[in-house]
């Protein structure tokens, strides 16, 4: 996975800090794996959180239309 | 009749005419099974004993008298996603092989069975379906048919493969983000990623609750109809599944497309690709007289959704294992889930809700046309093994992730999608998706149907 590490401006100890927020511990050798791809879905993420949409979109999980 | 280098269809004909017993089809699977899986590792358990049981329990119906389904004798695998009763589900994992056996078979695979179909494996596939090539390190990757060297795609892999070198005739996976399209693109087989509740999930271990699909794969179409028309329709064990009666697609095979309105999904869809892939498109929508060309609004922006929901939704699911044993993961698997258990609820929320907006805009698109076209992937299947990474256009993207690019953003939304094979001498097979409007799977059939007629899609035994 490419991208975003550098500019999501995330570290290792964030990532640290974060998981034992929910009770999660990270083992060092996997820590900057999940911080690399933290920063990926960070910068998925914030794509889509910059787009403006009407006010009145709900979430609705359901495929069928 | 030992070989099922015939269709499933005339497999079924053959066994109900008397002409062949089941039993005689079923030890041909099972003896090609033997010969080649050692090379490809397509299937991850073989019911040999259970698999000759069934067969001969359905000629001694036809012998009785009785009928023995549409789907008579026809040997068929599945992803050992799914539920089979007295095997322990794999979901590609270490960590669910400590689990006990399946008291009964996911809802897809007794339809089959009730077909008449014969059950003679459970198959290989990236852990808990997240990935796109089936690299896994738990029980090895399973290799392509048309060149052992590369990947069958993923994350129903082995179900592909199984298929592409005619190990069954028939086969079942799962798709969330591509999962049946692109390795049925990259092993040149079809593959059918129904609408989002329209085939039950029960019995499948889940990747992500909100958009994963159960369908088929084939090397015929009206065998991949006959599968899908087997497996179609309400079941109570599923809450997403849809209540509304489903539609026989057999029935679609034989109607002209001269009343589709089929376009190209531009855009987004040829870029970042290569021209193998673009060049299949062109090749079907000029078999089929097209010329229009179309546009899907925010197709990245899907992608991105799809990808922000799916790590989410996994990673909730994962989360116990991950806290007590995440060391038992797959490397390939495990960190990315991890990564996913830390993004903040309100960015699901966001994607959640921008699903929503573009399945409003992909109607749009559906009121202009009936079907659209664009490549499954964007490139043929990679080596083993290759690098993380590959540059095209002047973009540094991930070797297998980039594999998702054009099905991501039409799963994502549950829409209908084929992937058809286009197979050029000498040449890695592609595939070409068909997209339809929810629950138009009809016309996706009618389409592949006139193609597969006028051999533009194949898929040639390999």
């Amino acid at each position: 996975m490419t991208g975003g590490f550098e500019r999501t401006g995330l570290t290792e100890a964030d990532v640290d800090r974060l998981a034992a927020q929910i009770g999660l511990t990270i083992a060092p050798e996997f820590r900057a794996a999940v911080a690399r791809h933290l920063a990926a879905l960070l910068t998925a993420a914030r794509r889509v959180d910059e787009f403006t949409l009407p006010e009145s979109v709900e979430p609705a999980p359901n495929g069928e239309s | 009749m030992s070989d099922a280098t015939t269709s499933a269809l005339a497999i079924a004909a053959a066994v109900r005419a008397g002409k062949t017993r089941a039993h005689d089809v079923v030890a041909g699977a099972l003896e090609r099974i033997a010969r080649r899986d050692a090379t490809l590792n397509a299937f991850t358990s073989v019911l040999r004993d259970r698999a000759l049981a069934d067969a001969d329990a359905i000629d001694h119906r036809l012998a009785s008298g009785a009928d023995a389904g549409p789907l008579a004798g026809v040997p068929f695998a599945a992803k050992n996603l799914f539920d089979i009763a007295g095997l322990t589900t794999l979901a590609g994992s270490k960590i669910n092989a400590d689990n006990a056996p399946a008291t009964r078979d996911a809802t897809a695979v007794a339809r089959l069975r009730t077909a008449g179909a014969v059950l003679v494996g459970a198959l290989n596939m990236d852990e808990y379906a997240y990935g796109f090539s089936t690299e896994n390190t738990h029980y090895g990757p399973t290799r392509n048919p048309h060149d052992p060297s590369r990947i069958a795609g993923g994350s129903s892999g082995g179900s592909a493969a199984a298929v592409a070198a005619d190990l069954v005739p028939l086969s079942l996976g799962t798709d969330t983000n591509g999962s049946i399209r692109v390795p049925a693109a990259l092993c040149g087989v079809f593959g059918l990623k129904p609408t989002f509740g329209r085939v039950s999930r029960a019995g499948v271990v889940p990747l992500a609750w909100s958009f994963d699909h159960v369908g088929p794969f084939a090397r015929r179409v009206a065998d991949l109809a006959a599968a899908f028309d087997a497996i179609a329709g309400p079941d109570a064990r599923d809450p997403a599944c849809a209540t509304r009666p489903a539609t026989a697609c057999t029935d679609a095979l034989e109607q002209e497309v001269d009343g589709l309105r089929i376009a190209v999904l531009v855009g987004h869809f040829a870029q970042l690709t290569t021209d193998e892939a673009l060049a299949a498109v062109a090749r079907v929508a000029r078999a089929l007289g097209v010329r229009r060309e179309v546009t899907l609004v925010e197709p990245e922006r899907a992608r991105a959704a799809a990808q922000v929901i799916t790590a989410c939704e996994a990673a909730a699911y994962h989360l116990d294992n991950l806290r007590s044993r995440a060391g038992d993961f797959d490397p390939m698997t495990r960190d990315r889930l991890l990564a996913a258990t830390l993004l903040p609820a309100t960015y699901y929320l966001r994607a959640q809700r921008f699903r929503e907006w573009f399945r409003g805009r992909a109607a749009d698109v559906f009121r202009q046309a009936d079907v659209l076209l664009a490549p499954t992937t964007p490139w043929p299947a990679p080596a083993i093994g290759a690098p993380w990474t590959t540059r095209i256009g002047g973009t540094e993207v991930p070797t297998r992730g980039h594999l998702g690019v054009f099905t991501q953003p039409l799963s994502f939304i549950g829409l209908p999608a084929m992937s058809v094979p286009v197979v050029a001498a000498g040449a890695l097979p592609v595939g070409v998706q068909l997209v339809a409007a929810p629950f138009n799977e009809a016309a996706l059939f009618r389409v592949a149907a006139r193609l597969e007629a006028e051999e533009v899609v194949s898929a040639p035994v390999v």
